[in-house]
């Protein structure tokens, strides 16, 4: 009885905390689109983490994505060719690298590097006091402090997977003019007859949820610490796994969409 | 009052008074830790009034330079003694339109002090920037006001 008790106490625990972050996702989107809710304070934050998430981060995501990207296309070009389906490079490019590895490649890369912070801001923010602080006056944490490093994840993930994207699509040419012999025009000629709008608006709309979940969920969990240092390591390793589970469910339901 | 109970009581009620004109000045209500000195004060008039950054940063750094602190500007709270960050709380309290200051125990912010002669000399050097300042304290810390 006792197994049956703690499997069914861990389904309501899990039910519980996913209804509460859904719950908690449309209230944040009901004030992403409240105009007056971007004023100058907020403004500024959004600003800050742009700053500090897209632009901070760029010469070491462009070198890890000019160096995994030319791997991969390499790789995947040269199975190609011996498996005899040079015909298929196309599809494989854009199908593959282009809607499915970039975005999980950034957000991998996103996670490790911000949502993790992000989440040990916000429980130190809580265990040291300043979030009663932005509440003596009368400064709404969910707009000040969470709306804008939202967008940011948003804007980021976006901007940073198409930015691999295209670092990969450059690496292309290069291999597939070394393994192919196909010629620069050959090489664009055969991507834009791959590309398939679907397909990229799956991957813009996979982008857009990763990056409004990988920093609502370090959020939420960084808000639950207690006022114990101790309870910092436990929220960031708690956030971190839960993003990590957001994240396969998310890759799932984008195959999934493309399946049906 | 003579318990800390009684006092932390007595503060929080008055907080609650007037939710949008009490402006607390408390060890308990910490300055942002990421961000410098001069955004901790400007955030309010950001925030509340939607100031723009450069007219907020410029009113902050005069504030600042009423009390002599321009150069703590761009500093942070674990840079700041305790003199600098108690002037840092009254000058964020300040931002708040019409402020009703609550000081809570100025003598815990700033436990060095022998009297209260520094804290009177900053209120006054502001005392444009807000409506009405209520000191809470125990009574048997009655003997560092003097006369007041």
């Amino acid at each position: 009885m006792d197994v049956l008790e703690n499997i069914g106490r861990l389904e309501v625990r899990t039910a519980k905390s996913l209804t509460d972050t859904i719950s908690f996702a449309f209230q944040v989107i009901f004030r992403m689109f409240q105009y007056r809710n971007y004023n100058s304070a907020m403004r500024m934050v959004l600003i800050n983490q742009i700053y500090f998430t897209s632009v901070q981060i760029l010469p070491v995501f462009l070198v890890v994505s000019i160096v995994l990207g030319s791997l991969l296309i390499g790789i995947v070009f040269q199975l190609l060719k011996q498996l005899g389906l040079t015909d298929y490079f196309g599809n494989v490019l854009m199908g593959l690298i282009v809607t499915e590895l970039s975005p999980l490649f950034t957000v991998l890369f996103i996670t490790l590097r911000s949502a993790s912070a992000i989440n040990t801001e916000m429980a130190v923010m809580k265990v040291t006091g300043e979030m009663k602080t932005l509440e003596m006056f009368r400064i709404d944490v969910i707009n000040y402090l969470l709306i804008p490093r939202i967008i940011n994840g948003i804007v980021s993930l976006v901007l940073l997977s198409s930015l691999f994207a295209i670092v990969s699509m450059f690496s292309g040419i290069l291999f597939s003019r070394i393994i192919f012999g196909i010629s620069m025009d050959g090489y664009i000629n055969i991507l834009l007859n791959s590309a398939n709008l679907f397909d990229l608006t799956i991957a813009m709309v996979k982008c857009v949820a990763l990056g409004f979940f990988i920093t609502l969920i370090p959020i939420r969990f960084g808000l639950r610490a207690s006022s114990e240092f101790t309870s910092i390591p436990i929220s960031v390793s708690g956030g971190m796994v839960s993003v990590f589970t957001a994240i396969i469910i998310i890759e799932v339901l984008s195959f999934l969409t493309k399946l049906l | 009052m003579d318990s800390e109970d009684e006092l932390n009581a007595a503060f929080w009620k008055a907080l609650e008074s007037n939710r949008l004109q009490t402006a607390p000045v408390s060890v308990d209500v910490p300055l942002i830790s990421n961000q410098d000195v001069w955004m901790n004060i400007a955030l309010i008039k950001q925030y509340h009034e939607n100031m723009p950054r450069s007219q907020a940063q410029k009113l902050a750094l005069h504030a600042l330079q009423r009390l002599d602190l321009a150069h703590i500007a761009y500093k942070r709270n674990p840079a700041l003694t305790t003199e600098e960050r108690f002037c840092v709380y009254l000058l964020r309290a300040c931002m708040v339109q019409n402020a009703m200051i609550i000081i809570d125990r100025p003598f815990k912010i700033i436990p060095q002090l022998r009297n209260s002669s520094f804290i009177f000399q900053t209120l006054k050097k502001v005392d444009d920037f807000y409506a009405t300042c209520h000191i809470y304290d125990y009574k048997w810390m009655a003997d560092k006001y003097g006369d007041l």
